[in-house]
């Protein structure tokens, strides 16, 4: 056969298997044997168990369950009953008012957690009510709700980073200074929208019900600064190089605990559940990221991946050119497909073409974490409508049309970091290698 | 039989979470052994012998000996985009289907995970730090969940066959 032939062979098990609703990592795993046995030559029992047992034990991918450890910790203290409240007064003087609790919001929650349907489901619980109590329209506190809480996968410490960093061999503190900079971009391009659509339309938005003096601002968020302080040290301690990645994740895991115990409201069954939590999700990435690696060691065996990227620097494509039909590409793929089988997939397949037009790894992570954050908005498999629509029981369309405008302004994200590739390499550049 | 199964699952689950928390507690025990050698240098030693080892064999631990469990919870991602608007005959159908793919693919990576232990104790493997550990050790904890993971797949499909309805459940994103 030929290699097209063979790959759209490959293609057609996969989204079979897929289709049909064998777990991800099984799929993976299955198409690899398949590539393994019909079209090389290598053994492909030895080299299955040798993958499993080589990529399971890396001291990078032990950050995984840590990071997801520390948001399970955060998430069942009292800070997410804290955040309306704690961020409510500042934010009342500005264009678009409480909306803005939404975004910053989740931002705050989603640098803890790293999951975006979590940090949906979280602010949500508590936004959702509130505004609408204030009168705020139904459409602006479901599209910045749906929109702010991708951020999730983008602001540092991201899972998603950890999970591209892994199948693809880069280095995760780079990726986590990498994706800082295009994270405060989008939350700028988020608030702006809220407000220009505030001054637009002035009516959209109820008035002020109450002022605050400084100090009331401070009392009501001082459950709020010691969490701010807690991701300021994780990141801190890996932008200063003072620890690895893994080493800053079990700090973070230490000073939750400290941080949920002194905030009250925290037992030992919260604490069991949170890590039984963290060790079932945890367990569920590393099977996907086991199948990938074994999906990548086949493929390479097979030789198509090599032989794709060949064939598209024979095509002379610019690189505009091939990011806009990757784009595309991702977008369709996000439409049926969680965000991390959407990256390992890609990472097995598609990382040799990348590198062979000579984009950057790292910048490469950034753009398709934006991009898997846009597949979170859209319909039929977005997860951010089904929590939101969880929540609200709103009609899913609806939930879609309210966050198509963030849809549009995420995409803007994408262009811009590709027009200036200095918002997500800069930062990384600055620390050296 | 069941119930002894699923006790089993969650005592294998609740060792994964305890795993986890030993990793924490070792690269924390070193952090604590790096500030000491900053502020004064000499009192304590500076490292824990191999730590990186023993936490990525702590974590293969955890993560294979949490397979059986999390998918008793319904924790591994499959998409029913397709199968859930199916009626509910064809539902259990491919459920079935599902259910045996998995079984016969997994099985297949327990007997060749099994067989890599034996071949590590057979030449003597040991792993290349500064404490060197004998790889068969974690490599049959991994064997074990993953023969595990295979018992659990097929009590899956038993109860489908007692339910004759699909019982498959589905997570959400993390």
């Amino acid at each position: 056969m030929t290699d097209p032939m063979i790959a759209l062979t490959l293609l057609a098990l996969l989204i079979g298997l897929l289709a049909a609703g064998v777990w991800v990592a099984v799929s993976l795993t299955i198409v690899g044997l398949t590539g393994l046995v019909l079209f090389s030559n290598a053994p492909s029992g030895l080299v299955l168990a040798s993958t499993l047992w080589g990529h399971s034990h890396s001291w990078p991918l032990t950050a995984l369950p840590l990071f997801i450890l520390m948001g399970e910790i955060l998430l069942r203290s009292r800070m997410s009953d804290d955040m309306f409240t704690g961020l409510a007064p500042w934010l009342s003087r500005a264009p678009g008012r409480l909306l803005h609790v939404n975004v910053f919001g989740c931002s705050i929650f989603a640098a803890v957690s790293g999951s975006s349907a979590a940090t949906a489901a979280t602010i949500g619980r508590m936004s959702i009510p509130e505004l609408t109590k204030r009168g705020y329209p139904e459409s602006l506190i479901i599209g910045t709700l749906a929109g702010s809480a991708t951020l999730g996968l983008l602001i540092p410490p991201s899972i998603i980073l950890i999970v591209y960093g892994v199948a693809t061999e880069q280095s995760i503190a780079r990726l986590f200074i990498a994706g800082i900079l295009p994270a405060v971009m989008l939350v700028t391009l988020f608030a702006g929208y809220v407000a220009v659509r505030a001054w637009m339309n002035p009516d959209l938005i109820p008035p002020m019900d109450q002022t605050y003096s400084f100090k009331e601002k401070l009392r009501a968020s001082r459950r709020l600064v010691p969490v701010a302080l807690l991701i300021g040290c994780v990141i801190g301690s890996i932008y200063g190089g003072l620890a690895s990645p893994t080493d800053a994740a079990a700090l973070g895991v230490v000073l939750a605990t400290i941080l949920a115990w002194s905030s009250g409201a925290f037992s030992w069954s919260l604490f069991g559940a949170a890590v039984m939590s963290a060790t079932r999700t945890s367990c569920m990435i590393a099977l996907i990221l086991l199948g990938a690696a074994f999906l990548s060691v086949s493929m390479g065996f097979t030789g198509l991946p090599r032989n794709l990227a060949s064939w598209i620097s024979s095509l002379d494509l610019s690189v505009t050119a091939l990011l806009v039909a990757l784009t595309i590409f991702f977008i369709i793929l996000g439409c049926f497909l969680d965000g991390i089988s959407v990256i390992v997939l890609t990472t097995s397949i598609i990382m040799p073409m990348v590198t062979a037009v000579g984009i950057d790894p790292i910048w490469f992570g950034i753009y398709l974490v934006i991009v898997v954050e846009m597949s979170q908005i859209t319909p039929p498999v977005g997860f951010n409508l089904f929590v939101i629509q969880g929540l609200t029981g709103i009609d899913i369309l609806r939930i879609a049309k309210a966050a198509f405008p963030f849809f549009l302004l995420l995409l803007l994200g994408v262009v811009l970091i590709s027009i200036f590739p200095k918002i997500v390499t800069f930062l990384p550049g600055l620390i050296g290698n | 039989m069941g119930r002894l199964l699923k006790k089993i699952y969650d005592i294998c689950g609740a060792i994964s979470g305890g795993l986890i928390l030993c990793i924490c507690v070792l690269i924390s025990g070193q952090i604590v052994l790096n500030a000491f050698g900053r502020l004064s240098p000499g009192t304590l030693p500076s490292t824990i012998p191999s730590y990186a080892d023993f936490s990525g064999f702590m974590l293969a631990g955890a993560t294979f000996l949490a397979l059986a469990h999390t998918l008793r919870a319904g924790g591994h991602i499959r998409v029913n985009l397709v199968t859930s608007r199916l009626p509910k005959r064809a539902q259990f159908f491919m459920e079935g289907f599902v259910l045996i793919v998995a079984a016969v693919v997994i099985g297949y990576a327990a007997w060749f995970v099994g067989s890599l232990v034996l071949e590590s104790v057979h030449y003597g493997d040991v792993s290349n730090g500064i404490v060197p550990v004998a790889l068969w050790i974690p490599q049959s904890v991994a064997a074990f969940g993953i023969t595990l993971l295979l018992v659990a797949i097929l009590h899956t499909f038993v109860e489908l066959i007692q339910a004759g309805e699909p019982i498959l459940s589905t997570p959400d994103e993390v």
